[in-house]
C-alpha cells in the first residue's frame, strides 16, 4: 500500500517518523541506562559490564521467543532473572575491591564484560540472531500517511509504563528512599547501620534486572549480536554523562535527547551523523558540567570545584 | 568508603567513555602445530579472523580451506600439507604479529586467508620482505606491488559495477544509494555509482552523492529511510555486511519505503545474516560471484561435502577459500618436486582457467584478482528456509 501522495503536515512531514522513533529509541535507552545510573549513583560502582547484562536479556529473547505471547512473558521472566543473577554475581566479584578506586572497578568489570562477551559468543555463535516477536506485533501501522513498525509503537507504551513505575518506586517506596539517601550521603547511610555490601548486592541485582528487561523487550530494536554489549554500554554511558546521577527525570530527559539526536538529528543532518551525538554531549558538558538536570547534587554540600 | 564528589565522578565517567571509544579489544592467538614437518611436507599458513567482529567470516574461510584439504587427502599438488592456522583478530594490529609468526617462525611456503583489506595492506610489506606468495581469499585493498599477492575473491568495486546495467534496465526512475562510511563501503558503492552514471542511470540522492552512514555505530536506519522516501526514489542500492546488514534489512521491511525494490551487493544477505533477517529479507535482489545453488559439478560436490559438517549452505567466503586451496593445489603440483615459495609464486602466475564452484575463472594478469562472472540472486523460499537463489547471469568483470 502506498502512502498518501500529499504530505499531511507540510515541511514537518518527512521528520514525523524519525521524531516518533526517537522517542522509542530514547525510552529503550532509558530502561537500559537506568540500571547503570543506579550502580554509579547509589553504590558508586562504575559497571562497564552493564552492556553485557543487556546482551544476556537480548540473547534470552532470541533463544526463547517463538512468535507467541506466552513465550514473550516467559522470556521476560527468564531474561530478568538471568541478568539480575549476573548482576548479583558481579556484586560478589566486586566485594574484595569494594574499597578500591573507580579504575580498579572499571578494569574488573571491563574484564568481566570481555569474558562475558566471549561466553555469549561461544554459547550463541558469532552471528546476529533472529528474534521472533508475536505475529500481531510483527507488522506495520500507518500513522498520518506514514508506515511505522507496530512493535516500536507498542514498545513506547510499555517503556513509558516502566519509566513511570521506576519513578514511583524511587519517589514513594522505602527502598526508593534508601536509594535517594545513598545518593545524597552514602557515609551517613552507612553510619545509620545499612550494610554497604547489602546495598551493593541489591543495587547490582536491580540494575541487572532492569538491563535484562531492556534486553528482552529491546531485542527487536537493538538485537543480540557480538557488538550489542558495547553499543548499549556506550549509549548508556552517554545517557549517564548527560543526565547525571540519581534522578529518574534527568536520566529520562537525557535518554530521550540521545534518542532524538540519533533519530531526528540524523534525519535533519545526515552528513553530520558520525559526530552528532558526541558533539551534543560536548556542548552539554561545556554549558552545564552537571548534565541536563542539575538537581541530583542539590542536597549534597559542594566539595569540589565546578570543573 | 571515601566517596568522591559528583563532579569528579562525572570526570571518571567521561574518561571511561573516551577510553571505551578508543579501546580495540582483540587478541591474536595461534593454534599450534608441530615444528619442522617431515620432508615432502609443505607448510601453508592460514590467517583469518577467528575472534572479534569478523569471526563469522573468518570461520567460513578456515572451514573452506580445510574442506578442500579434507576432500583431497590432505594433499596439495601431491605434497602432504601442514596447515598452520593463526588468528587475524579485528585488523592490522593483531594481523601483523600473527602473520610475522607464520612467516618467520613457522616458515610457511605460502600464506592464505585474511578477512580485512586493512590487514592485507599491513601484512603486504612483511610478505614482500620474506618473499612468500599470498593467495588471499577475501580482503583486497589497492596495492602498488602485487607481484606475490593473489586474490581469489574479487575487487571491492566490481560487485556494484556488475549489477549497474541490470538496475538501469529494470528500474523506471531514479535510484537511491546508501552505504557504510568505511573503505569497503566506499569501494562497493563507488563501483555501482560510477558505472551506473556512466551508462545513463540517475541517482535520487541529493547532489548525486551516496548517503554514508556511520559505521559501526549505526543501528537505527529509520531516519535515513525518511530521507529516501522524501527523495522520490524508485529503488535503492546498498551494501552492508554483518550486524548492520541485519538491522538494515529488518528495519527496511517495516519502514515506509518497504515497497521500494531493494538491490544490494550480495553480502547484505550472505551467510548467517540471512537467518537473522528472516522474512524481512524475502525478495531482495543481490549481486555476487557465487550462490550455493549454482548448477555445475564442482559446486554440487563442494556443497554436498560442506553440508556434511555444517548446518547451512556455504558462503562466497568459504568458496573463495576453497578456491585458494585449489589454486595452491594446481600451482604446487606444477612447481616441481621440492618447490620453493618463489617457484610456487611463478607457477600461480602461469595458471590458466580454474574450475571452481562459482564456474570457471582465471587470474587477471594486471590485478592478480579473478576475471569472473557475477550472478543476480533473489532471496526466495528453498524448502523450509529462505535462501539466495540465482535468477540470472550478470556481467563478467575483472582485470
Amino acid at each position: 500500500m502506498m502512502a498518501s501522495a500529499a504530505p499531511v503536515l507540510g515541511p514537518v512531514d518527512p521528520y514525523l517518523i524519525p521524531a516518533l522513533d526517537g522517542v522509542a529509541y530514547g525510552l529503550l535507552l532509558f530502561v537500559a541506562a537506568s540500571g547503570l545510573v543506579f550502580c554509579f549513583g547509589v553504590a558508586n560502582i562504575l559497571n562497564l559490564a552493564h552492556g553485557t547484562l543487556y546482551a544476556i536479556g537480548a540473547y534470552t529473547a532470541a533463544a526463547l521467543l517463538d512468535g507467541g505471547w506466552a513465550m514473550l512473558l516467559v522470556a521476560l521472566g527468564v531474561g530478568v532473572v538471568a541478568s539480575a543473577g549476573a548482576g548479583g554475581l558481579l556484586a560478589g566479584l566486586l566485594a574484595p575491591v569494594a574499597r578500591r578506586d573507580h579504575l580498579t572497578q572499571a578494569l574488573l568489570t571491563f574484564g568481566v564484560a570481555l569474558a562475558g562477551g566471549s561466553l555469549l559468543v561461544t554459547a550463541f555463535g558469532p552471528d546476529s540472531l533472529p528474534v521472533r516477536i508475536p505475529a500481531a506485533l510483527d507488522g506495520t501501522v500507518v500513522l498520518a500517511g506514514h508506515r511505522y513498525a507496530a512493535y516500536r509503537l507498542v514498545f513506547i507504551g510499555v517503556a513509558a509504563l516502566l519509566a513511570l513505575l521506576l519513578y514511583l518506586a524511587v519517589a514513594r517506596t522505602r527502598a526508593g528512599m534508601l536509594v535517594r539517601a545513598a545518593v545524597d550521603d552514602a557515609d551517613m547511610v552507612a553510619c545509620l547501620g545499612v550494610n554497604p555490601a547489602r546495598i551493593r548486592l541489591g543495587v547490582l541485582t536491580v540494575a541487572g534486572a532492569l538491563a535484562g528487561a531492556a534486553g528482552v523487550l529491546g531485542a527487536p530494536i537493538i538485537g543480540p549480536a557480538p557488538s550489542t554489549a558495547d553499543n548499549v554500554l556506550l549509549l548508556s554511558l552517554v545517557v549517564v554523562v548527560l543526565g547525571g546521577l540519581g534522578s529518574v527525570r534527568g536520566t529520562l530527559l537525557a535518554a530521550l535527547a540521545v534518542g532524538e539526536i540519533q533519530s531526528l538529528g540524523v534525519a535533519l543532518a545526515p552528513t553530520a551523523a558520525p559526530f552528532l551525538l558526541f558533539a551534543a554531549m560536548a556542548v552539554v558538558l561545556a554549558v552545564r558540567a552537571r548534565g541536563l538536570s542539575g538537581r541530583w547534587l542539590r542536597l549534597r554540600p559542594r566539595l569540589g570545584g565546578t570543573a | 568508603m571515601p566517596f568522591p564528589t559528583g563532579t569528579s565522578r562525572r570526570r571518571v565517567l567521561t574518561a571511561a567513555l573516551l577510553a571505551l571509544g578508543l579501546t580495540v579489544a582483540g587478541s591474536g592467538c595461534n593454534s599450534g602445530s608441530d615444528p619442522g614437518g617431515t620432508p615432502g611436507t609443505i607448510k601453508i599458513g592460514l590467517l583469518a579472523s577467528l575472534s572479534g567482529t569478523y569471526e563469522a567470516v573468518g570461520t567460513e574461510i578456515r572451514d573452506g580451506f580445510e574442506l578442500y584439504l579434507r576432500t583431497h587427502d590432505n594433499k596439495l599438488g601431491g605434497h602432504k600439507i601442514d596447515l598452520v592456522v593463526a588468528d587475524e583478530g579485528n585488523g592490522a594490529p593483531t594481523a601483523v604479529p600473527a602473520a610475522t609468526k607464520l612467516l618467520k617462525q613457522d616458515r610457511v611456503h605460502a600464506l592464505t586467508g585474511i578477512v580485512g583489506g586493512g590487514s592485507v595492506a599491513a601484512v603486504a610489506p612483511v610478505l614482500a620482505e620474506a618473499k612468500i606468495p599470498f593467495v588471499g581469499s577475501n580482503g583486497r585493498p589497492e596495492l602498488k606491488d602485487v607481484a606475490r599477492i593473489w586474490t581469489t575473491s574479487y575487487l571491492s568495486d566490481e560487485t556494484g559495477a556488475a549489477i549497474a546495467e541490470y538496475v538501469r534496465d529494470n528500474v523506471k526512475g531514479e535510484v537511491f544509494t546508501i552505504g557504510p562510511n568505511y573503505q569497503g563501503g566506499y569501494d562497493q558503492l563507488r563501483g555501482f555509482t560510477d558505472t551506473f552514471k556512466e551508462i545513463g542511470g540517475k541517482l535520487a540522492n541529493e547532489d548525486g552523492k551516496t548517503l554514508w552512514t556511520p559505521f559501526p555505530q549505526t543501528t537505527n536506519f529509520l531516519p535515513y529511510f525518511a530521507q529516501i522516501k522524501a527523495s522520490g526514489a524508485e529503488a535503492v542500492y546498498t551494501f552492508y555486511a554483518g550486524g548492520a546488514a541485519v538491522d538494515f534489512v529488518k528495519q527496511y521491511a517495516q519502514s515506509e519505503i518497504k515497497d521500494l525494490p531493494l538491490y544490494a551487493a550480495g553480502f547484505l544477505t550472505e551467510g548467517g545474516v540471512l537467518n537473522a533477517q528472516g522474512e524481512a529479507a524475502r525478495n531482495i535482489y543481490s549481486v555476487l560471484n557465487y550462490s550455493p545453488d549454482l548448477d555445475n559439478a564442482e559446486n554440487r560436490s563442494f556443497v554436498a561435502a560442506w553440508k556434511e559438517d555444517h548446518d547451512g549452505s556455504p558462503t562466497t567466503y568459504a568458496m573463495a577459500s576453497y578456491d585458494a586451496a585449489a589454486v595452491l593445489d594446481k600451482a604446487i603440483g606444477a612447481a616441481g618436486n621440492n618447490p620453493t615459495p618463489e617457484q610456487i609464486n611463478k607457477a600461480i602466475s602461469e595458471l590458466g582457467q580454474i574450475n571452481s564452484p562459482r564456474g570457471t575463472w582465471q587470474f587477471s594478469k594486471d590485478t592478480h584478482s579473478p576475471v569472473q562472472k557475477w550472478y543476480l540472486r533473489q532471496v526466495r523460499q528453498d524448502g523450509r528456509a529462505l535462501s539466495n537463489t540465482v535468477v540470472g547471469d550478470l556481467a563478467t568483470v575483472g582485470g
